[in-house]
């Protein structure tokens, strides 16, 4: 754990005149250095394991959820629309909440229960034959996932600004990956082993499985009690504020909202809409349409995650060197779209789309969401986020249930051709917001060194 | 403008694909007519004569439970030949020669199908670590000792459906108390596609058979049913397996296989017969995709097989069938290592395509290629008009703008 040296960082500057300086703690102990800071980080990182891991428990499980509570497709994609439809409200809320009502503390803690009572209802469904639990219970799950993500922003943001704050976001959303990938592996490999316990298959097979996915939350929940006692602990040492999202939420602004961002909302919507659900899907369409065995076709169903995971950061700072990001968008839009229909339309190994697609998939996320902060002035930003993240949600739930529908009676080719569908509309509003950008002379596609000059010239003006 | 263009060619597209199929499913009619026991009033056995008029030939299906079911799949060359049946002969026990068309010279080609026993074993689920496991088979039902319904109350004329419906008349085990083993037979006057599930498209060269099993006694805790199914060709010809996998699962969700038994080319065209299948049974009355049971075949047995007699196959080819005949023989399993799809509703009920001339294939829908042509044709015409948009503005802007120092 210890960082080689004795490098020594004071956290914050504030600390020292207000506090009262407390005897030397070992490195590991003393919030201003470094190495305590890792072991907070290494907190924050598995404070959200469990809400990834336990989000995609569906799409790992899907031919044993399906088979063992005898439900449809349609069904069955309800728990994944169960999940984004608290949601499309909470988005607004979850910084509110956190900042105003329960302070970061006592809201990580309550949303990682959240977490944890969602994922037992959900396994408490399946043990108990009764499908409407289950989705009551990816209900509550969703209700604390998503502010939980929000609540470990904050937590990075207060203990990590001015200094590793970016690392520290990419490694959070690494470790986010990371769970969902170590899902997608190993659920299956835990539900034969339960079935072997067992001595058959069938809901409680199943209710047993998730239950001892349920662990993960548990895990994650002890993180969140143990960073709250933490960052408690940092308070009084170091004087400091309890952190804040400092997110700002008014519902008024949205008529402000320019025609740019409303475009870049489309490209969001459309775009995530046909990965998501498809990766919800993904693992049976591997072993129905490539003949996959089920361990290949979890590992190529969360190859999206594991390159995501690695190539973010990668990408993140390219786009910030270059800038350029609707072509940057426009690129990842296309080659998402190719990636579909490949695997629509052709029997090639899908390890190639695939990997295309989890390329893809990682630079628009660079590219896409940073763009917002260029159209929006800076007291709407948290609007317009939440605002974003809200019509995912919706969208999401939406074409999650449409999706189902579309598999059970249509089959896979009719499915990928509507994903593909919705890629174009995505694409169609790349293209208009690359005109409107044009016409209306935004500096969306400004290359990094021409936005560097202006803004030089800008601060050499208000230096005048 | 060029957007026209662009909007303009798929249409085109989607004009001709409509023209296609429209030719396709409306193209050829043939009259059809089913007669139950032709010649005869014994209602004791079950023999369906279904014969389908063209225009310039005529094709004989002949169906019957004398023995195991079978069909005999003739084709004549001649739009008025007839099938005669010498009924005394057929039931007796040498039935060779009871069964000829008339004028027999008007005969271009013959073969028969004929399924012959549903086999029953274990096929629980076995941990990958018994490899050199040995299914555990329960005795057969030998289709041939059912006891087969009178025909004629399942005879539907305008849908040309009729219904062979047979239980095992020994039934040691009481298997068959409730249960029923059957063959629906539907003939096509036209080609088409099923309304249900698999959704087979057909030819008006073809006809559907529909395997089913509706609550049978399963005999263990997770048994798998088998059905064989023997085919018979004349000498010189064979028939062959193939396996064509489509991207077009649209018509039977999630199934990409359809498997064929193809008669080996020969010069004539319509000399091609096949038998084909989706890879896919279904568990319950309303095929859905929840309910479906996956399928699977071996290798086809060409080896020495003989047919057990008598049967119409007897009647029509006579009884020499080792020296004149290329007798094949398939299996057809149906549901894999998991699920138990059958036990929950004991039902089961499979669908095979026999008929003349080239398989029917797959092709996409209208709706798949206009929605691809529309999702793919607005984003390209949007970059042209973009395009020319900025291209003008850009030149106005360039005249009128005047240098600000």
């Amino acid at each position: 754990m210890e960082p080689g040296g004795e490098e020594e960082r004071a956290l914050l500057d504030s600390a020292d005149d207000r506090c009262p300086q407390r005897k030397a703690l070992p490195a590991l102990c003393d919030p201003r250095r470094l190495a305590h800071r890792l072991l907070v980080l290494a907190f924050m990182c598995f404070l959200g394991f469990g809400s990834y891991f336990c989000y995609d428990n569906p799409a790992a499980l899907q031919t044993q959820v399906q088979g063992d509570m005898k439900v449809n497709t349609a069904t069955f994609m309800a728990l994944y629309a169960w999940y984004s439809w608290p949601n499309v409200v909470l988005c607004f809320f979850g910084g509110f909440l956190i900042d105003r009502v329960f302070g970061i503390r006592l809201g990580t803690i309550i949303f990682s229960s959240f977490v944890c009572v969602g994922q037992v209802i959900f396994a408490m469904g399946a043990l108990l034959n009764a499908f409407w639990l289950m989705e009551a219970g990816r209900f509550v799950f969703g209700i604390g996932g998503e502010s939980l993500a929000v609540a470990q922003n904050a937590y990075a943001v207060s203990w990590f600004k001015g200094k590793e704050l970016n690392l520290v976001f990419g490694l959070q959303l690494s470790m986010a990956r990371i769970g969902s990938t170590v899902n997608m592996n190993i659920m299956g490999w835990i539900y034969s082993r339960v079935q072997d316990l067992l001595g058959s298959t069938g809901y409680s097979t199943l209710g047993l499985t998730l239950m001892i996915g349920g662990v993960t939350c548990i895990f994650s929940l002890i993180c969140a009690l143990t960073l709250a006692y933490l960052d408690k602990r940092a308070e009084k040492i170091l004087c400091k504020e309890q952190g804040k999202t400092g997110e700002v939420i008014k519902l008024t602004d949205v008529k402000d909202f320019s025609l740019s961002l409303w475009l870049i909302f489309i490209v969001c919507v459309c775009y995530y809409v046909a990965v998501f659900p498809f990766i919800g899907l993904g693992k049976v369409f591997f072993i129905e349409k490539f003949r996959f065995s089920s361990q290949e076709a979890s590992a190529i169903n969360s190859i999206v995650y594991i390159i995501s995971a690695p190539m973010s950061p990668v990408f993140g700072f390219l786009v910030d060197k270059l800038g350029r990001n609707i072509i940057w968008v426009l690129v990842a839009v296309v080659a998402t779209l190719a990636s579909h229909i490949m695997l629509a339309f052709t029997f090639w190994n899908p390890w190639i789309a695939m990997c295309l697609l989890g390329v893809a998939y990682s630079l628009l996320a660079c590219a896409l969401w940073p763009m917002v902060a260029f159209v929006v002035p800076e007291h709407q930003l948290g609007t317009a986020y939440g605002f974003m993240q809200s019509i995912q949600n919706l969208g999401l739930a939406i074409i999650a249930i449409a999706a189902g529908m579309i598999l059970d009676s249509r089959g896979y080719l009719f499915l990928e051709v509507f994903f593909s569908a919705c890629i174009c509309l995505s694409l169609i509003a790349v293209v208009m917001l690359y005109f409107v950008n044009h016409l209306t002379g935004g500096d969306l596609n400004w290359s990094a060194k021409k936005r560097e000059k202006l803004q030089k010239l800008a601060a050499a003006e208000k230096e005048i | 403008m060029q957007g026209w263009g662009t909007l303009l060619l798929p249409g085109l597209c989607l004009l001709g694909s409509f023209s296609c199929l429209l030719a396709a499913a409306g193209g050829y009619r043939r009259q059809v007519t089913l007669q139950f026991n032709p010649g005869t009033n014994v209602s004791s056995v079950n023999l369906l004569h279904v014969r389908a008029v063209g225009r310039n030939d005529t094709l004989h299906y002949v169906w019957s439970t004398i023995g195991a079911p079978t069909v005999l799949l003739l084709y004549t060359r001649s739009p008025s030949s007839a099938l005669h049946v010498n009924w005394t002969k057929l039931l007796s026990a040498s039935p060779a020669g009871a069964i000829w068309i008339e004028p027999p010279g008007s005969v271009v080609y013959s073969t028969a199908v004929v399924f012959t026993k549903v086999f029953e074993y274990n096929g629980a689920n076995v941990s990958a670590s018994s490899k050199g496991w040995e299914k555990q088979f329960y005795p057969a039902y030998d289709l041939a000792g059912f006891s087969w319904q009178n025909l004629n109350r399942t005879l539907n004329q305008t849908a040309l459906t009729v219904t062979f419906q047979g239980v095992d008349t020994s039934d040691p085990g009481g298997a068959f108390r409730n249960g029923t083993i059957s063959f629906q037979v539907t003939a096509y006057e036209q080609g088409s596609r099923d309304g249900h599930l698999p959704r087979l498209l057909h030819t008006a060269n073809s006809s559907k058979v529909e395997f089913i099993m509706d609550k049978v006694a399963p005999r263990g805790n997770s048994s798998r049913f088998l059905l064989e199914v023997v085919t018979v060709e004349e000498k010189g010809r064979s028939k062959r397996l193939r396996s064509t996998w489509s991207i077009d699962d649209e018509f039977t969700p999630t199934i990409f296989e359809m498997a064929q038994l193809v008669s080996e080319p020969c010069n004539d065209s319509i000399g091609l017969s096949f038998f084909q299948w989706k890879t896919t049974a279904y568990g319950s009355k309303n095929a859905s995709r929840e309910n479906a049971i996956r399928c699977h075949y071996d290798p086809l047995q060409t080896s020495n097989r003989t047919l057990p007699g008598p049967s119409i196959v007897h009647a029509y080819f006579g009884e020499d069938l080792g020296r004149n005949l290329t007798v094949t023989a398939i299996n057809i399993s149906f549901g894999g290592e998991d699920g138990e799809v059958y036990a929950e509703k004991g039902y089961l009920s499979w669908s095979a395509l026999l008929g003349f001339g080239v398989p029917p294939e797959d092709t996409f829908s209208p709706l798949v290629i206009a929605i691809m042509a529309v999702a793919l044709g607005t984003p390209v015409v949007l970059l042209v008009a973009g395009g020319v948009v900025v291209l003008f503005t850009q030149r106005k802007r360039y005249s009128e703008y005047e240098p600000i120092n």
